[in-house]
């Protein structure tokens, strides 16, 4: 079992370039402590965004259905692997930090587990039959992405990670290709189950009766199939101790902040 | 059609054989740094492998045993020295190029996006000078040795899969005029970095 440190967020959205430097700063330290031959546990971060658009390293602006210099939220072109991403509220974003030296040194068993997790999620909770599509990394229903992966990998600390869209608001995804995949949709579990039907009398039971209940569902869920999938012990770290860093401002492509 | 037992699990039997061809092809081609007796002996296995796939595959099974392709066939080359961040240095006078080894690029599959230094910048050793982005992750690459950037190599913007299709040769990452040549010898010769490879393959 390794020890993992949880900063537990899931009800607050907060700016990208805060939980950005969150992570850079922790993977900044974790890496100081590897060159001492120490080392700290795993992270996880998971959170909300507000809504703000996202670019990997191989990233084209072409997959952006707007002007940039008019872009309605914030674009960040950030150091992770994967095309453009929208991040929003009503969408949980998890971010592991995670030294994968203690779990396997292996990009794309790293990848598959990730999915593995969301996968489970909607199975035991929702009975949603999810899948992987071959060379299109994320977990699928059908042909609708419901979570999207990307991660950065330095001396074999991952970070960056999977936001799976819960209530999101899908619209702001038709200004963009999402992933630079182009033929295919973006779904979420709330356009999956449909809106809340309140009993009928005949004992059939909801799921969920308002969006707060479906984010606390999802989220409990996915803390539970992370925390067994990576075999965590979980420890909850107070908020108040994660450090921001200086931003890169080459990395906001917009005006706005967000 | 033998099932070969993938290195990455989600990856079809088809996609396995297409990496096993191009594999084969790259092996027959002789290589700089390896004796002509190595060259012929490649050559030699990779042409009657060629043929066993082409010929009877289900006789030929027992050919292919059940272990990652990349231990099997990844390619270390003499002359080179290697850090265990599989990167390896070429020597050659005041000029040091680096790229990333076989064992690496097979590990990372397709590489899809490369990002490489400016000349002039200054890398130490175990400093990362650039990353490589395949299947959604972006990964640093690690500099083996000190020094300042030469050259880098600009192909690989318009063709990341070099990295993948001849990753000692035509893709070669960067060259640098060595500033520390110490640095070279704490680096593996090739039968070290064969073992090294074959020793974390096998813990994970």
């Amino acid at each position: 079992m390794f020890r993992c440190e949880c900063f537990d967020m899931y009800k607050d959205v907060v700016p990208y370039s805060v939980a950005w430097s969150w992570q850079k700063s922790i993977v900044k330290e974790r890496q100081a402590l590897m060159e001492r031959n120490e080392d700290c546990s795993d992270t996880l971060i998971i959170l909300q965004h507000h809504p703000v658009y996202t670019l990997g390293t191989a990233s084209s602006e072409e997959n952006l259905n707007f002007d940039i210099k008019d872009a309605p939220y914030s674009v960040y072109r950030t150091e992770r692997g994967g095309e453009v991403t929208y991040h929003g509220p009503g969408q949980l974003v998890m971010y592991p930090i995670i030294n994968l030296r203690y779990h396997k040194m292996d990009l794309h068993w790293y990848l598959r587990t990730l999915e593995e997790v969301v996968i489970r999620v909607l199975s035991s909770m929702f009975s949603i039959k999810a899948s992987r599509l071959e060379g299109f990394t994320g977990v699928w229903v059908g042909d609708q992405k419901l979570a999207a992966i990307g991660i950065r990998v330095s001396k074999w600390i991952a970070y960056h990670g999977l936001a799976l869209n819960v209530t999101t608001d899908l619209t702001p995804f038709q200004r963009i290709v999402p992933c630079g995949i182009r033929n295919r949709q973006v779904g979420s579990i709330k356009g999956l189950l449909g809106e809340p039907r309140y009993s009928n009398g005949n004992g059939t039971e909801d799921i969920y009766t308002d969006a707060c209940q479906l984010m606390d569902i999802t989220h409990n869920s996915l803390l539970k199939e992370f925390f067994e999938i990576f075999k965590f012990t979980l420890h909850h770290r107070s908020t108040s101790d994660l450090k921001f860093q200086e931003e890169e401002p080459s990395s906001l492509l917009t005006g706005k902040h967000s | 059609m033998p099932t070969i037992h993938p290195t990455h699990p989600f990856r079809t039997d088809q996609a396995n054989i297409e990496r096993l061809t191009s594999l084969l092809l790259y092996l027959g081609q002789p290589k700089r740094g390896s004796t002509e007796k190595d060259n012929m002996a490649l050559r030699l296995w990779a042409s009657s492998t060629a043929n066993a796939l082409g010929v009877s595959c289900a006789s030929k099974a027992h050919l292919f045993p059940s272990f990652s392709l990349s231990r099997c066939f990844s390619t270390v080359l003499d002359g080179l020295k290697y850090a265990t961040s599989h990167e390896w240095v070429k020597h050659e006078g005041s000029v040091a190029t680096i790229g990333i080894t076989d064992h690496a690029q097979d590990h990372l599959g397709e590489v899809v996006f490369v990002e490489l230094p400016e000349p002039g910048v200054s890398v130490s050793k175990g400093g990362s000078f650039g990353a490589v982005e395949s299947v959604k992750a972006t990964s640093d690459v690690n500099s083996p040795i000190s020094g300042e950037v030469i050259e880098v190599n600009s192909k690989l913007s318009e063709s990341p899969g070099l990295i993948n299709s001849s990753p000692y040769e035509e893709g070669w990452m960067v060259k640098l005029k060595p500033s520390s040549p110490s640095d070279l010898e704490s680096l593996m010769g090739p039968k070290d970095y064969t073992k090294f490879c074959e020793e974390e393959d096998a813990a994970h």
